[in-house]
């Protein structure tokens, strides 16, 4: 009852000015960035010292050039990848992934020496991909060209990764390659009484040989 | 115990606050939300609804989520499931995985429908089987969970207008890995709820009639050497025709089939099921499950009925709903009367 009635108003509404709105709106196009966050993260690009815009769009405007790696896959600036131009690496053992961004972790163990292989994916109809859509034409090229002693399946151990690896290894058949897929099982450092039942059965059917039994 | 709980936004209910004794009777009147309160228990307790296969299904028409909040022998369970996204906390300590949470409280759902299991088509069956053997074996969710995308990819693959037979074969590895775990854990527990339900039967019926319990096993003694052979049949028909997705729980009164049983037969044997995972989780757990007994006391005739009450396994909690309670002794239990989505405590709570 005793509110002061404002009177409405007949003038154009204020908006941002055109280059913040642009900004927003590509911000907000990010993965994880709704119209909020855009919002303020154009205003601190626009009204912070620290911000350094220039270098944030210079950085962007790099990162267009990143393609594939035409021979695995991985991030590369060139035709190739860093891994794949590093003559250090043996070229007998080749690792295959989902993903170009599995890599990374597999290179961080620093046990691994050969090359890799990214497949983009994985066999999985639900979600309409088919060995077609995958580098798996790639992959047989290069197992021909190269001729690798054994090729090392790192796929998922869910049930696309499973019938990627089944696919691939039948594929791969008539090649005169080994074959090989990481183990699964324990996680590091941690006790049995931790472990799920599927991971301890698993960890006991790829149970590994310490010693063999003495004769005579 | 389930000592508290709070609903938001589930079904009926906008806001719901309640205190529970051991024994509760819920009254009221039809479509009020009784079903609906056994429900929320049953899915604070196991995330799955004795009801629906989506828990969807369950949120509040036009509200974005629901929440079930209890206190569970000591610990604060609180699950919040939205159109998007799913959250689950134990003792405010949000959980990643489903696992620490589902090993803390176990539910046997009674309902008057469980007369289908035994005359119903096989899928009730193995519904009966696999909420039982979620409680049982902590394995059997993700399993059956990798089994049935197996088998709905293998599926979608056979159904391709020009199937592509190496593509099918990827997916026979998975598929049996998880089939075989799955038979197996399904040929255990009705193993071991054989000799309960069979105790259960003649306890009820006073009789020397046997109920005996066998596992028909759809992908055959040999899931991978079955599947291999019905690959022809797979083909013609566009889909995985052998598997434990064919399952059954074959049931038998004295060598016979139930089917030909009268209908008060038939209600004895669900109920003897029922008492004998009631029996089974006791043992397994070490204590007996929460029973949630949906209006079932007013199928039963008067001996039936006392049977039933005598067979619950002594010290566990019990929510029994009925619209009428006239048959039942006064004492120990605590009354609610349920109407337009309100609880209300009748009587307080013993002690």
């Amino acid at each position: 009852m005793g509110e002061r009635q404002i009177p409405a108003l007949h003038v154009k509404r204020v908006e941002y000015p055109g280059a913040i709105k642009a900004l927003i709106g590509q911000l907000k196009r990010m993965p994880g960035i709704g119209p909020r966050s855009a919002e303020r993260i154009a205003l601190w690009l626009v009204l912070s010292r620290d911000a350094k815009p220039r270098e944030i769009a210079e950085a962007i405007g790099e990162s267009a050039r990143i393609t594939p790696c035409s021979k695995c896959g991985f991030f590369a600036e060139e035709a190739l990848c860093e891994i794949c131009r590093d003559d250090s690496r043996s070229p007998e053992l080749l690792c295959i992934v989902e993903q170009p961004t599995d890599i990374l972790p597999l290179e961080r163990t620093g046990m691994f020496r050969g090359l890799y292989h990214s497949l983009g994916g994985r066999i999985s109809p639900l979600d309409h991909i088919g060995p077609e859509n995958l580098r798996i034409d790639a992959l047989l090229n290069r197992v021909k060209t190269e001729a690798p002693e054994e090729i090392i399946l790192a796929l998922g151990g869910d049930v696309e990764g499973e019938a990627t690896a089944n696919y691939l290894a039948e594929l791969l058949e008539q090649h005169p390659v080994a074959l090989t897929r990481i183990a699964q099982g324990l996680p590091a450092g941690a006790g049995l009484e931790s472990a799920d039942e599927l991971t301890l059965s698993r960890a006991l059917s790829g149970r590994t040989k310490m010693k063999m039994p003495k004769f005579g | 115990m389930l000592e508290k709980l709070k609903l938001r936004n589930f079904r009926c209910f906008e806001a719901l606050d309640a205190e529970f004794a051991s024994t509760n009777v819920i009254r009221g009147p039809n479509a009020q939300g009784k079903t609906s309160l056994l429900e929320a228990i049953c899915v604070l307790l196991r995330l799955q609804s004795p009801r629906v296969s989506s828990l969807a299904a369950a949120i509040r028409h036009e509200q974005k989520g629901f929440v079930l909040d209890g206190l569970f022998d000591a610990r604060h369970m609180q699950f919040y499931l939205g159109a998007a996204r799913r959250k689950l906390a134990l003792d405010s300590v949000e959980q990643k995985s489903a696992s620490e949470y589902l090993k803390i409280g176990r539910a046997v759902y009674f309902s008057n429908r469980d007369v289908e299991i035994v005359r119903g088509p096989a899928d009730l069956r193995r519904k009966f089987l696999d909420f039982a053997a979620f409680q049982v074996d902590s394995a059997y969710r993700s399993q059956l969970r990798s089994y049935e995308k197996a088998l709905r990819s293998r599926n979608l693959l056979l159904k391709e207008p020009r199937p592509n037979r190496r593509q099918i074969a990827a997916f026979d590895g998975p598929l049996v890995a998880a089939g075989d775990y799955i038979t197996a854990a399904r040929t255990r527990l009705i193993a071991a709820l054989q000799p309960f339900a069979e105790e259960a039967h003649k306890d009820i019926t006073r009789s020397a009639e046997t109920l005996s319990l066998a596992h028909r096993r759809g992908g055959g003694a040999d899931f991978r050497r079955t599947l291999e052979a019905a690959t022809g049949e797979d083909l013609r028909l566009r889909q995985t025709t052998a598997g434990p997705h064919r399952d059954d729980l074959h049931l038998l009164l004295n060598g016979r089939s139930p089917e030909i049983a009268s209908e008060g037969q038939q209600r004895t044997i669900a109920l003897a099921l029922r008492l004998a995972v009631c029996a089974l989780l006791a043992e397994h757990a070490g204590r007996p499950p929460l029973l949630l007994i949906d209006d079932v006391f007013g199928e039963l005739d008067f001996e039936r009925r006392n049977a039933l009450l005598k067979r619950l396994p002594a010290g566990s909690q019990k929510f029994i709903t009925a619209t009428d309670i006239a048959w039942m002794a006064p004492g120990e239990a605590r009354l609610f009367h349920l109407a337009a989505g309100r609880l209300a405590a009748l009587t307080k709570p013993p002690g």
